[in-house]
């Protein structure tokens, strides 16, 4: 491992402790310790213990109100059991021969039999066992395997579940456990008391397969140092040979591995006071393709110069790091009052802050100056994402007012902060630049950087990080019911991120400012592109010299009034305004004033009907198309603007889509219609559309959807569902070549930069067709399950210009004036069918047997050829890109109840 | 067992091998009334075949033995699915070996017992000797006894004894409880009560419901029922 | 399987539960476990007393009363025995559920917490009529019972907590009642009470359409399972409305990022060097119930930075097939990864020559 690759130090013991230390801005602090391995494996334990100390003190399980991990199921069965439950073929009630309706008016589901339960002492206990062996001829395809591992034949655990109850107190618990691979697999286990407390555990890992056509030139994949192989010279290698080593090197697989553990507990402390607290550590190993740039190659490949030059390379990042989420609280609920009082905290560690990788091409300086020599540079370095924390308090308090009211204000402050070690701004030995006959540093040398200025972190303005967000939150809303006809609304929310810190990028070994380009190469091969600024020697160049603090705060205010006009019919209206008030934007206050109506008729016995209509139209104060200027050189005294000028950033034309004035109509309409007592048909319509005022950016996103659905429960145990859908959506937009290759001043569309002639417009339109069926029923004693689900999205991007300059590159059959085309479709078409079949054995033994059958095509232009290889020219890609495939799986599960 | 069976049939045709295997009966062990269709029957041709019934269930349907039945004026419905449960009835079995019915019902057809039921349901029931009123079991009856968990029957049966009000296929098999005779509805309840028959989905309500009573709330709600004056054909 | 992990969770929820057990003291004499089997009481508190010799009712039942039925304002009581007499196929459901298990226990030590009635209110009209609509409260669409009157007798026990800004929000609004959602008559979902099999299922009886998008080609680990609707939606209302750039409908935390920063905390930075839009809302760029794109993007690459980029030089190019790889001009900027070739660490960089997201 090299020395210059930067390991992690490592994870805190304890952060729930460390934390409090970071409210404390002013002092240093180091709440990172050092762990061996060894300790490394067993932080489990004190994590553990910690908790559980925190949790004697003050401290529901991750409920809808707060974090994550509510669900753990996998592909084979989403339900995490429920789909293998037989309904009980009795029905809910002996008074009526149907389910009934929900409220909305779909029917609820059928009761599972009753389970057998078998008496321990005082305790009952049932449970299933479901295991078996699961048949794929895997073809190893990305696609296929999503957070799934389905890549090899084998027997799996396919469900525990086993409930303990003991009736006398109401105590209970529960274990379920679900086993596919070691990368795909969950076991949980809940012990509680109804009425009083819980406490759960859990373990999950989850595959996330991203390529498994990769192919690396490098050694090391899966460590922070990325080496080539001794048939390729770093820096000095030609297409040819980069090819052969990309050709020669095995297909392998990059994903990453999510392996998260969490405990939780709640309980009741009072009827009214309940406590609560959620731990949870998630580590995720593995690999993903990323970049490496060594600068273009595209500029250089055509006339004038004719070079392979530069490099592009698709490194393969390492992903090793690891994420402590905390939160707990408490909770009041009285007759008149309500409390919400809650800590969220997170702790992302990760194991690497950078990783290092060598490119295999060879640099040439560009001919422009006679003599001119390219550093030989070849080690490129990539920073991973700094180790952070994350507090957040919050307290809610909401009490009951007259007229049938409530009224309840919120406020929250937090913090994320990181004061990761910074890496060095480049990680070459020698030199960068370029040099004119020679690689001798010296004055003789202008172009030419000693690797020794600023390979160190002594060439940074500071050592780490010690970047900040406060944020800060304040709600206060009222909800008011004066006659039963009547609900008024009114909700006022400030919310406000303060950004602290800004990095100048400044090195004190030299004085300059700025930044090596591209692990240097840009200067390299450029002349005068170093990225680095010097008031003395090179005032005009520009560069990012300081770093952009993005201080948010938004104020939200709404009205809304629901009135009830008649028993089963209900008109709501909203009126909201909202104001966004940026720091560091291209508008400093955008007003967004919406108007929200809702309808909700359910007058009818067979149809609930729900309609909300929306129009918002975004305005703001002066669009200023260029606020980032403090952050180049430019703004710096003793920049001197070359001699045609400073060039334009960006074209005054363009309004970036978020800060973009914009109507939007958007209207959603959902139907559940009841047509027989068996049969329910729910159908939705939905339309967006957005309408944005620029010449050049996003112009228009509209979307538009319809979806039906059918289920018919033609007997108790028997049913059969149907769906259709479709949704399509466009979004425009436009940009302007620029004329003068980077050195325009001029930011005017339609003038000599931004040309008119060098606009383009591209459309992309996507449209998705869905459907799917579903059919249960018993043939005998067997119940047969088939599902199918197809979705065909097609992609289009097409595109028009006003002239041929808009072009990347002129293929030569262009006219002079306008034109258009398009890409290949982009598609994504998937047929997935499974056909099951569960037969009884006995009154706990069952056997079932399925076949999910799926076939998956995609084309994505962007991977158009990669299967000829994965070089071209300077370029070196790794991933081959998603694969089509047809995939068969056959599962045999024995299934007992415990 | 390396399965590559994507474009084998093998795997479909092990599926319906399997699901044919098993097309043996399982059928549900009871008869599902939540899910019935009500029945026509001709009465005329059902008095042909009712003549023999008039030997328990007296003339016209109109019991002169408490022991059985009376059956006129009773739900069409009711009396269909009785038959039905008696013709598919074990003579062997307990509660059925007790009774002469699932002999007299085995030689019926299924149109027979259409037209037998709506033969009786047809009849006028005559008026029984007048007998006393019975707080109790009226008080039963229209209220229940909540602190012994004892329901309304009216919420079935009818405010009026007289079946139920409700509309509803699944209401159609529920009976008319008015005018019959007490030790018939006795008899009954102590069946239901002993979980017999387990015929249909109805008997397992019933089952709930007798559970609750006692020999003097069976009684007294018998009484009550079979102290009431018949009522015009509903 | 690391052995030794799963050993430290199991041993850590067994010493929890240890730890609570201790809490609760007192609640484990289980002196009348045969009750458990016998019939259901009457729970009127006319014919039972507490018995003190019981263990207290949990603290979670012991508020448990009767709910308010104002449409059968005369309606009695009648205890679970009258219920279960016509309703025992429920009964036999609804045993194997949290609610049973509870307010079975609270009933028997204090007869004055009803078990169904505590959801269903008095029901002795509903007795007597049992087609009369509204005698009961019904969580059904025709049952009579109206929308407000059956949230507020769930929201009776459950109010506060992930349920505090029920009132006002968009599913309140539209009309939307708890049952829609649960069912707690029997055990449907393996968490949650939910009505469908899942909490997945069950969100998408009305936002099919949302879920299919889960379909496409880029998605959250959604339909494997491995994560539900609720990890960032709180469907019973939250304090983010959607009305803002930074916020989206019934978000589960106070912004679009902070949802996000629940599973991929690497986001949260701050980095040295930010990208504007990606601070302000990830959903800037990414579709998150799903795309067709790769990693959920709105739009395909190069085409979705140039909604914003029309720097001079490199970004503001149109390109054309002519750049693929099978075109005359094969170009990085739109091949593979296109623009993220180079500037692969686009959320945001902490190197110190990453201000163009490069290193």
């Amino acid at each position: 491992m090299s020395t210059s690759a930067h390991p992690r130090p490592s994870s805190p013991l304890t952060p729930g402790f460390s934390a409090l230390s970071s409210c404390v801005p002013e002092q240093k602090r180091d709440s990172r310790f050092r762990l061996s391995e060894e300790q490394k494996q067993n932080r489990w334990i004190p994590a553990f213990a910690g908790m559980a100390t925190m949790m004697l003190f003050s401290t529901a399980w991750a409920d809808s109100g707060i974090g994550v991990d509510t669900w753990r199921g996998n592909k084979l069965d989403p339900t995490a059991g429920q789909a293998s439950e037989a309904c009980d073929a009795r029905g809910t009630t002996w008074l009526a021969p149907l389910q009934r309706r929900s409220p909305t008016g779909n029917l609820y589901d059928c009761p599972n039999e009753a389970p057998l339960a078998h008496e321990i002492g005082e305790w009952l206990y049932y449970g299933v066992l479901q295991v078996g062996y699961i048949g794929t001829g895997d073809q190893g395809v990305a696609a296929w395997n999503r957070y799934a591992d389905w890549r090899s034949d084998k027997a799996i655990l396919s469900l525990l579940d086993a409930h303990f109850e003991r009736p006398s107190d109401g105590s209970y618990v529960d274990v379920r456990a679900s086993r596919i691979s070691d990368e795909d697999q969950y076991y949980q286990a809940v012990f509680g008391k109804a009425g009083a407390y819980k406490v759960q555990a859990f373990v999950r890992d989850m595959p996330n397969i991203l390529s498994t056509d990769a192919r690396s030139i490098w050694n090391g994949v899966g460590t922070n140092n990325l080496t080539l192989p001794s048939s390729l010279t770093p820096g000095g290698s030609t297409p040819a040979q980069v090819a052969a080593a990309s050709a020669a090197a095995p297909t392998m697989t990059l994903g990453v591995k999510r392996s998260k553990q969490g405990l939780s507990a709640s309980t009741y402390l009072t009827p009214e006071w309940t406590a609560y607290v959620n731990l949870s550590d998630e580590q995720r190993k593995g690999t993903r393709p990323y970049g490496g740039p060594f600068f273009f190659a595209f500029a250089f490949e055509g006339p004038p110069f004719n070079l392979n030059d530069g490099g592009v390379n698709e490194t393969i990042k390492p992903i090793n790091d690891s994420t402590i989420n905390i939160n707990g609280g408490l909770r009041y609920a009285g007759p008149e009052w309500r409390f919400d009082f809650s800590y969220t905290g997170s702790f992302y560690r990760d194991k690497y802050t950078s990783y290092n990788y060598q490119s295999p091409f060879k640099l040439t300086a560009l001919p422009v100056i006679p003599g001119a020599i390219a550093a030989p540079l070849y080690q490129g370095q990539m920073s991973t994402e700094p180790d952070n924390n994350y507090h957040n308090f919050q307290a809610t308090a909401t009490r009951k007012i007259p007229w049938n009211g409530e009224i309840s204000i919120s406020a929250s402050g937090g913090r994320m902060s990181q004061d990761d070690a910074l890496i060095a701004p480049i990680n070459c030995q020698g030199v960068f630049g370029i040099g004119l006959g020679n690689l001798q540093l010296g004055p003789q040398n202008p172009m030419l950087y000693d690797c020794n200025k600023w390979n160190t972190t002594d060439a940074l303005s500071r050592k780490t990080a010690d970047m900040r967000i406060d944020t800060s939150m304040f709600d206060a809303r009222i909800v008011l019911q004066p006659t039963p006809q009547w609900t008024l609304r009114g909700d006022v929310k400030y919310d406000r991120q303060d950004y602290r810190n800004i990095y100048l990028a400044y090195n004190p070994l030299t004085g300059q400012y700025g930044y090596p380009s591209e692990n240097g190469t840009q200067g390299s091969i450029v002349p005068g592109e170093s990225g680095i600024w010097d008031p003395r020697t090179d005032p005009s160049a520009l560069t990012r010299v300081r770093s952009l603090p993005l201080d948010i705060q938004t104020i939200d205010a709404n009205f809304g009034a629901d009135w009830k006009f008649s028993d089963k019919n209900t008109l709501s209206a909203t009126l909201d305004y909202n104001r966004y008030e940026p720091s560091n934007r291209e508008r400093s206050q955008i007003d967004a004033s919406s108007v929200k109506l809702t309808w909700v008729n359910r007058s009818l016995d067979w149809l609930t009907l729900r309609v909300n209509y929306t129009y918002l139209k975004q305005t703001g104060n002066t669009y200023n198309f260029d606020p980032y200027e403090f952050t180049w050189s430019s703004s710096m005294p003793g920049y001197v603007p070359p001699a045609t000028g400073t060039p334009a950033h960006t074209v005054d034309a363009m309004r970036k889509y978020d800060m973009s004035s914009r109507d939007e109509n958007k209207i959603d309409v959902m139907a559940t219609v009841m047509p027989r007592d068996d049969m329910t048909v729910s159908a939705s319509v939905r339309g967006d559309w957005n309408s944005y005022d620029a010449r050049i950016g996003r112009q228009a996103y509209d979307t538009v959807g319809a979806t039906v659905q059918w289920e018919w429960q033609f007997a108790t145990r028997s049913s059969i569902s149907a769906y259709a859908a479709w949704d399509r959506s466009r979004l425009g937009l436009s940009n302007v070549q620029d004329q003068a290759n980077g050195t325009g001043a001029d930011p005017t569309l339609g003038g000599s930069n931004y040309a008119l002639n060098g606009q383009w417009w591209a459309t992309d339109a996507q449209r998705d067709w869905y459907g799917g069926f579903t059919l249960n029923h018993d043939i005998g004693r067997v119940r047969l399950d088939v599902n199918w689900n197809y979705l065909y999205s097609r992609g289009l991007t097409d595109y028009t210009y006003a002239g041929p300059t808009a072009l990347a590159h002129l293929v030569g059959n262009e006219g002079p004036g306008p034109g258009g085309g398009a890409f290949p479709n982009m598609i994504y078409r998937v047929n997935s069918i499974t056909i099951g079949a569960t037969v009884p054995f006995s009154e706990r033994v069952s056997l079932r047997l399925f076949d999910y059958y799926e076939r998956g095509r995609i084309n994505d232009w962007h991977y158009l050829g990669f299967d000829q290889g994965l070089v071209v020219g300077n370029r070196v890609y790794t991933d081959a890109g998603p694969q089509s495939y047809k995939q068969n799986l056959i599962g045999l599960l024995v299934n007992m109840k415990l | 067992m390396r399965t590559r069976l994507s474009h084998s049939p093998l795997c479909w045709a092990a599926v319906l091998l399997l699901s044919g295997a098993g097309t043996s009966a399982f059928a549900a062990d009871y008869v599902d009334l939540r899910r019935i269709e009500p029945i026509h029957g001709d009465a005329a041709a059902g008095a042909a075949k009712a003549a023999v019934c008039a030997a328990c269930h007296g003339p016209n349907g109109n019991a002169i033995v408490p022991m059985f039945p009376s059956l006129a004026g009773q739900r069409a419905d009711y009396l269909y699915h009785r038959l039905a449960e008696f013709k598919a009835a074990d003579p062997k079995a307990p509660y059925y070996a007790a009774s002469p019915m699932p002999a007299q019902a085995a030689g019926l057809s299924d149109a027979d017992m259409r037209n037998v039921a709506a033969y009786f349901a047809a009849q006028a029931r005559t008026a029984a000797p007048a007998a006393p009123g019975n707080a109790k079991g009226e008080t039963l009856y229209l209220e229940g006894d909540l602190a012994r968990g004892i329901p309304a029957c009216q919420g079935c049966h009818g405010a009026d004894a007289n079946g139920p009000a409700a509309q509803g296929n699944q209401y159609a098999a529920y009976p008319t409880l008015r005018g019959q005779h007490a030790p018939y509805l006795v008899t009954r309840l102590n069946n239901f009560r002993g979980n017999l028959p387990q015929y249909s989905s109805n008997d397992f309500i019933m089952h709930g419901v007798a559970r609750t009573l006692d020999d003097d709330s069976i009684q007294a709600v018998a009484s009550w029922l079979a102290s009431l004056p018949p009522k015009e054909k509903h | 399987m690391d052995l030794r992990r799963c050993g430290v969770v199991f041993a850590a929820v067994l010493s929890c539960a240890l730890v609570f057990g201790a809490i609760n003291t007192g609640l484990a004499q289980q002196r009348r476990s045969e009750i458990a089997q016998s019939l259901p009481s009457t729970n009127l508190s006319s014919e039972k007393q507490i018995d003190p010799s019981l263990p207290a009712p949990a603290p979670g039942f012991a508020r448990a009363r009767v709910a308010d039925n104002p449409q059968a304002p005369e309606a009695k009581p009648v205890g679970e025995k009258t219920c279960v007499a016509c309703h025992q196929l429920e009964a036999d459901h609804f045993t194997h559920t949290l609610h049973a298990l509870g307010l079975h226990v609270a009933n028997r030590s204090d007869p004055s917490i009803p078990v169904c009635e505590t959801c269903h209110g008095a029901g002795s009209a509903h007795a007597q009529n049992p087609q009369g609509k509204g005698l009961i409260i019904a969580y059904t669409k025709n049952g009579g019972t109206p929308i407000d009157v059956q949230t507020k007798t769930c929201l009776t026990c459950h109010a506060g907590g992930p349920r505090d800004h029920w009132s006002g929000s968009v599913h309140q609004r539209n009309g939307l009642s708890c049952s829609d959602c649960h069912n707690p008559m029997a055990k449907f979902s393996v968490e949650g009470s939910m009505a469908k099999q899942s909490i997945n299922d069950t969100c998408a009886q009305c936002h099919k359409d949302i879920r299919l998008q889960f379909n496409r080609r880029s998605h959250m680990p959604l339909p494997e399972g491995q994560m539900s609707c609720d990890d960032c939606h709180n469907p019973h209302g939250s304090l983010s409305n959607g009305s803002s750039l930074t916020s989206f409908p019934l978000a589960k935390t106070n912004t679009v990022n902070e949802t996000c920063y629940q599973c991929h905390a690497e986001k949260r930075g701050p980095f040295l060097f930010e990208h504007a839009p990606v601070r302000e809302s990830c959903l800037n760029c990414h579709s998150p119930h799903g795309s067709n794109q790769n990693t959920l993007l709105v739009a395909p690459i190069p085409f979705l930075c140039q909604q914003c980029h029309t720097q001079q030089r490199h970004p503001n190019d149109l390109h054309t097939p002519n750049s693929l790889m099978t075109g005359k001009n094969p170009d990085e900027r739109i091949m593979g990864r296109g623009c993220l070739t180079c500037h692969a660490n686009i959320h945001g960089s902490n190197a110190p020559a990453g201000s163009k997201f490069h290193e």
